[in-house]
């Protein structure tokens, strides 16, 4: 069984955002519900500033605190790692965006996060879909979490379950650049033109993302709080991740 | 015409108002409903506003929640998640449990002078709570998909999970003490069994709501054992004061009117000093809870620095608890009963606040949420959830009225009367 795991290499990643972008075509993300976003945060105090960002999918923790408070266990760990949203079971009762120290998840009713205009209401559904975009990417899977959601539950970046989940057993690497295993590599990896990001079985000693851990010293987001995230952060000369939630002084 | 009588049981609660709707056709039944209680009272005034801001707020709320839905709320995944609909939902929730412990003085606890308030207080625990869970249930996204996820999902490791199994148990052990005390059944061993068992199940229901924000690392300002504690017993105090004003209007704010026990405890020492007593209690808790929370540099206790420079927390800390704790210990004042009923609505507002501010701040920090998401993040209620709000006191109200309209909440065990009318006899 695979253990699906990503690496970010900070040395690589240059803040462009492609990756946001891919993953919200990928999954039809409304502007601002960003399954994938790029923190950008200020180290240093004025003049001895500098700026720096870090890309944040949802880290697919090992100890997901998501899990363990969801009361209907609408939100689940998959066999192969993913940490997924059933959303015929999601009552929207928001515990797990309480309990998450990543802040990656999103309540579906809200107000639009960039000042409007509300594409919900101008796209409005017929159906039990929460809006009905213009142009969709053709998957749908509810009890995985993936697709246009319904009205008032709560959705998070699902590691691409759609395209992963497809991947022959026992791929040790979902490389890009490797033809045969493009279609099953997370939108944000393939979209990530420096090659900042990998995906891989944290499982298979051999794996890629195993290898650059290793060797480049892989740190994980806030790993005090012990979740255990399955997402990996290589710092390298000049990349930084934040010790604390307070991003900004 | 119909007279007023109490029904038997609940199943002729409804017969009886049933049949009280047909004798007297909708507009005169809402009349009755309407001039509820010893008409005409200085209460049955205050329910009549609080009906109508129960029609209007209601009606209202659920207009933008079937229109709007959810999006008319101004809680946001950027930081503030839970808002004022849940602080409204705990402000409830722990009134009731705290309804509960005044309830169990008598009955548990054998403090027999209680006797009087005892089957007011359980109704009012009982419609606390349905309010709290009106109010719940209209801010939840899927609030009947909850009757079978929960129970099917079996998420033992959720505190939410254990909240709703020991405030369901709550809810049945409470109707059930209600409809014994209702059958005259004071003492009997079944009596006294259901209430032990609702004591317990009302501290593990208060407690393991605490623990709903108490288990959370992630969000300092609420983490640690500290807040079931803190729930438990700032629910007590809101019990206490919620009795204190909803027995004066029972009695139209009129000492005389009541039962020789109630009024001794109302003229004695004992009630003001156990009423402070509580009050001091939470004092302490919330001012070291602020004192830690301004005093470390943890990450995520920013939001205390936020709270502290907020005129709300100094209105509910001066002047919603300390004005009401040095009231009660005033030797001249504490008996009066305009200073007893302005102290218990000053506590019932400081507390109201006190769940907002607790619940809210505790949201503050945003988990790194998008990029230009400020430091702290801002939340101001929209007007659906201050309707929603009113709504939730408008439940309460409103059942309230209902029960006095229906229920002798004023019960008393006939032995208790007969007891003291042998004492006042023998001090004549
Ligand atoms: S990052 Fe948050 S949502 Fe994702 S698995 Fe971890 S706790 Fe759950
Ligand atoms: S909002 Fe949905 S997924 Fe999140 S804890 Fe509640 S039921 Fe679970
Ligand atoms: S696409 Fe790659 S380089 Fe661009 S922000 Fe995302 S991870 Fe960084």
């Amino acid at each position: 069984m695979a253990k699906w795991g990503m690496v970010i290499d900070l040395e690589k990643c240059v803040g462009c955002q492609a990756c946001t972008i891919a993953c919200g075509m990928e999954n039809t993300r409304l502007p601002g519900e960003h399954w994938q976003d790029v923190i950008f945060f200020q180290e240093g105090t004025y003049p001895n500033t500098e700026l720096k960002w870090f890309p944040r999918p949802c880290m697919h923790c090992e100890n997901p605190s998501c899990v363990a408070v969801c009361p209907t266990r609408a939100t689940y760990k998959t066999e192969e790692g993913q940490v997924l949203v059933d959303w015929e079971r999601c009552i929207g009762c928001k515990y797990c965006m309480i309990a998450c120290p990543y802040g990656v998840r999103f309540y579906t009713e809200e107000a639009p996060r960039y000042g409007g205009p509300d594409l919900k209401a101008v796209f409005p559904a017929a159906d039990a879909h929460s809006w009905s975009p213009p142009w969709k990417a053709p998957q749908e899977d509810w009890k995985h979490g993936v697709g246009v959601q319904p009205h008032d539950v709560v959705s998070k970046c699902t590691f691409c379950y759609h395209r992963v989940s497809k991947a022959p057993k026992g791929t040790a690497d979902l490389d890009p650049s490797n033809p045969v295993m493009r279609e099953y590599t997370p939108a944000c990896v393939v979209a990530c033109s420096p090659g900042a990001r990998f995906f891989g079985d944290l499982s298979n000693p051999n794996s890629e993302v195993n290898k650059q851990i290793a060797n480049k010293n892989g740190v994980r987001l806030l790993d005090h709080l012990g979740n255990r995230p399955q997402v990996y952060y290589l710092t390298g000369v000049g990349g930084a991740i934040p010790n604390t939630h307070t991003t900004k002084a | 015409m119909i007279a007023i009588r109490e029904p038997r049981d609940f199943a002729d609660v409804f017969k009886y108002l049933g049949a009280l709707w047909r004798e007297e056709g909708a507009l005169r039944f809402l009349r009755i409903c309407w001039n509820l209680g010893r008409e005409p009272s200085a209460a049955g005034a205050w329910w009549k506003s609080c009906l109508i801001v129960g029609v209007v707020a209601g009606g209202y709320s659920l207009y933008m929640l079937f229109t709007v839905g959810h999006a008319s709320f101004n809680t946001s995944s950027d930081g503030v998640n839970w808002g004022l609909a849940i602080a409204t939902y705990v402000f409830f929730a722990l009134t009731s449990s705290g309804l509960t412990f005044i309830a169990s003085m008598p009955m548990v606890f054998g403090f027999r002078e209680l006797y009087p308030i005892a089957k007011r207080a359980i109704w009012l625990a009982i419609i606390t709570l349905i309010a709290g869970f009106s109010v719940l249930a209209l801010e939840l996204g899927h609030p009947f998909r909850m009757l079978w996820a929960m129970p099917t999902g079996l998420q033992v490791m959720s505190p939410m999970f254990w909240m709703g199994v020991f405030y369901s148990i709550d809810l049945v052990l409470l109707l059930i003490k209600f409809y014994l005390l209702w059958q005259e059944d004071w003492d009997s061993p079944l009596s006294h069994f259901v209430g032990t068992a609702s004591f317990v199940a009302v501290i593990l229901a208060s407690g393991m709501l605490g623990l709903v924000f108490g288990s959370i690392v992630m969000r300092p300002m609420w983490y640690g054992s500290f807040t079931s504690i803190y729930y438990i017993l700032t629910g007590a105090l809101c019990g206490a004061a919620a009795t204190v004003v909803t027995t004066y209007m029972a009695y139209d704010f009129d000492r005389a009117k009541m039962p020789p026990v109630l009024r001794e405890m109302a003229e004695g020492d004992h009630m003001p000093k156990v009423f402070a007593t509580l009050i001091g209690i939470a004092l302490v808790m919330i001012l070291t809870r602020f004192w830690t929370g301004l005093w470390s540099n943890l990450d995520g206790l920013e939001g205390f620095h936020a709270l502290a420079r907020s005129p709300l927390f100094y209105g509910e800390v001066l002047i919603g608890l300390g004005l009401p704790f040095l009231m009660m210990l005033s030797s001249r004042i504490e008996h009066k009963p305009g200073m007893q009923m302005a102290a218990a609505f000053l506590v019932l507002g400081a507390m109201f606040i006190n769940r907002y501010e607790f619940i809210v701040g505790g949201q503050l920090v945003p988990m790194f949420k998008g990029t230009w998401v400020a430091s702290l993040t801002e939340y101001t209620p929209s007007l659906t959830e201050w309707a929603l709000t009113a709504f939730g006191f408008a439940i309460a109200l409103g059942l309230y009225a209902l029960g006095e309209k229906l229920f002798n909440l004023s019960a008393t065990p006939q032995s208790l009367m007969v007891a003291r009318a042998g004492d006042r006899r023998m001090a004549h």
